[in-house]
């Protein structure tokens, strides 16, 4: 005869999330004529993968600008809070319409 | 890095974010859980860190640019990847099952940690519930990145899965609220270093207990150690999200094991007239205080052996500069390190013996730690902070100028960057003249104490349990 094992009824884990949903923003149609900003964490060599994105983009929209990265400080450096509480204005001070953020996850 | 791009679209502002293959997978859980599931990724196929140079503009040319001009340019906005899936009420029951189903069952969900989970049933998260007079739905905290909310319920919850007692719910609550603090970027807790954190616990409640401060400390065997720490980690799992494959959400590369709690030996303080690790941290001796903080590395164990304190300070200098020299620079780019020393009550002795306070051992370790500059900026390159260089961080107020006083890349700079940021706390074996250093990852994880506040009649529900 099996041995009985007792049956638990169980709760759930895990917490309510806490999403707060947001929509995209579209796309710009076409970069000429648009200021792009670069948005750098100062890691994995964003030194390098920001100036050959750059020249990757004005091959193909020879009127796009960039405001580069050193514009906006490091979003996830030591001044992590005031970077990103900055970021908007920044962005609109220098009439950027679309922005490149990076690199890693 | 999506946080920042997060930040931008709720700006009104289009994004692309860089992604590289390795980082793909937690950006996923990234952007869920800042609300933006359908966040414009282009991503950089491989590892940039071990790229040529060709290889890096090959790649940018020929896949990251023109997935960046599609982000760019498409007049699309949002494509919801999926409708949120009704969660649970806090009283559900989602299952029903003997042990081993009730275990399988968390373990296919990915709701453990591996190990065996006491079933958490409506009787013993009462249970645990008694030991606080804070309403269950309370709020304690949000967990980024997957930003759930910690409860009251849910700490207890995640308390009977870890095998703790009903008794450690105040504490228990200390911590999460502790990890929770924005200072602490728990978001940041499934970064690549794999650091874990910390739970030092400082007061009469260590004994109260029974956390073991002393031989084999930091071992785990002693259930209120090793059940805080377990709790700590299901907590990360399971609200913030820290999950690894087949889940998402954990980066750590080669990461480490969660840590059984500490706690300190007050009773050595007072025997060499040291005040506790909590009174450093602000707090009153004698009060009930959890300390979190993060530990990318663990140092050898520090054997030192004289009755002169300098050689104790010597010995200690020698091997916590190996330990952390390499990892020092990861602290000057960010400006922030907390090291903490684990220092043996008979190495205490010794000190406190000859006049020295803890000021004073950490003005030494201060004092007696450098590194050579280009190995600075040379690890710190190889970890990934490309964009580091002593001379921007001086001339930026981020580092002081000593730094750069002169140009020869042989130059000694200092590994610490203040000697208050040093923590030491006594543990360990009285028998025995052993201390280790905890070596902490900069501002992800610093050091943040919560005093553990107890029900009015704390001292009646110990009785009764």
């Amino acid at each position: 005869m099996s041995e009985q094992q007792p049956v638990y009824p169980v709760v759930w884990p895990l917490g309510k999330s806490h999403w707060d949903k947001r929509d995209l923003n579209p796309g710009l149609g076409d970069l000429n004529g648009k200021t792009i900003a670069e948005v750098w964490d100062r890691v994995f060599r964003g030194e390098e993968i920001f100036p050959a994105i750059r020249a990757a983009l004005k091959k193909k929209y020879p009127q796009v600008r960039f405001v580069e990265y050193d514009t906006f400080g490091d979003p996830q450096g030591i001044n992590q809070k005031q970077v990103l509480a900055d970021l908007p204005t920044l962005l609109r001070k220098h009439n950027v319409d679309a922005v490149i953020s990076g690199v890693g996850a | 890095m999506l946080r920042a791009s997060a930040a931008i679209e709720r700006a009104g502002f289009p994004t692309v974010s860089i992604v590289s293959t390795g980082f793909l997978k937690q950006a996923e859980v990234v952007a869920r859980g800042l609300g933006i599931d359908d966040l414009k990724i282009a991503h950089y196929p491989g590892t940039p860190m071990v790229d040529s140079s060709e290889e890096l503009r090959r790649k940018v040319a020929g896949d990251l640019a023109p997935q960046i001009i599609e982000a760019l340019t498409s007049a699309r906005a949002s494509e919801r990847k999926q409708a949120a899936a009704r969660e649970p009420a806090p009283r559900e029951i989602v299952f029903r099952g003997t042990l081993e189903e009730v275990n399988d069952h968390f373990y296919d969900a990915m709701w453990t940690d591996g190990l065996p989970v006491f079933p958490p049933t409506l009787a013993q998260v009462e249970r645990f519930l008694r030991f606080t007079e804070r309403a269950p739905d309370e709020v304690i905290g949000v967990c980024p990145p997957d930003n759930r909310e910690a409860t009251v319920w849910n700490i207890a919850v995640t308390g009977v899965m870890a095998g703790c007692r009903p008794d450690y719910m105040p504490l228990l609550i200390a911590v999460v609220d502790a990890v929770t603090d924005p200072e602490f970027r728990i978001q940041d807790a499934g970064s690549t270093p794999g650091w874990e954190p910390l739970i030092t616990v400082s007061g009469p409640i260590a004994a109260q207990l029974d956390f073991n401060s002393g031989a084999s400390v930091m071992r785990i065997g002693r259930r209120a150690n090793s059940t805080v720490g377990r709790f700590l980690r299901l907590i990360l799992r399971n609200m913030a999200g820290f999950r690894f494959a087949p889940g998402a959400g954990d980066k750590g590369s080669i990461a480490q094991n969660f840590f059984v709690a500490l706690a300190e030996n007050e009773e050595a303080c007072r025997e060499v007239g040291w005040l506790p690790y909590s009174a450093d941290r602000g707090f009153q001796p004698g009060e009930n205080i959890v300390t979190v903080q993060s530990v990318v590395s663990v140092s050898p164990p520090i054997y030192t052996g004289s009755d002169d304190p300098l050689e104790h300070a010597r010995v200690l200098a020698e091997v916590v500069g190996q330990s952390c020299g390499y990892w020092s620079p990861v602290a000057m780019t960010y400006s922030k390190n907390n090291p903490l020393i684990v220092l043996g009550p008979s190495i205490a002795k010794v000190f406190a013996g000859h006049g020295w306070s803890k000021a004073g051992i950490r003005q030494y370790l201060y004092d007696n730690l450098w590194i050579a500059a280009d190995d600075a900026e040379r690890y710190a390159y190889y970890i990934g902070l490309t964009g580091f260089r002593l001379r921007d961080h001086v001339a930026k107020g981020l580092l002081p100028p000593e730094y750069c006083a002169s140009d020869d890349p042989k130059r000694r700079v200092r590994m610490l960057l203040n000697p208050e940021s040093i923590g030491i706390v006594i543990a360990g074996d009285a028998g025995r003249n052993q201390s280790k250093c905890y070596c902490s990852n900069h501002t992800q994880g610093p050091p943040v104490s919560r005093k553990v506040t107890l029900p009015r009649d704390w001292d009646g529900l110990l009785a009764r349990r």
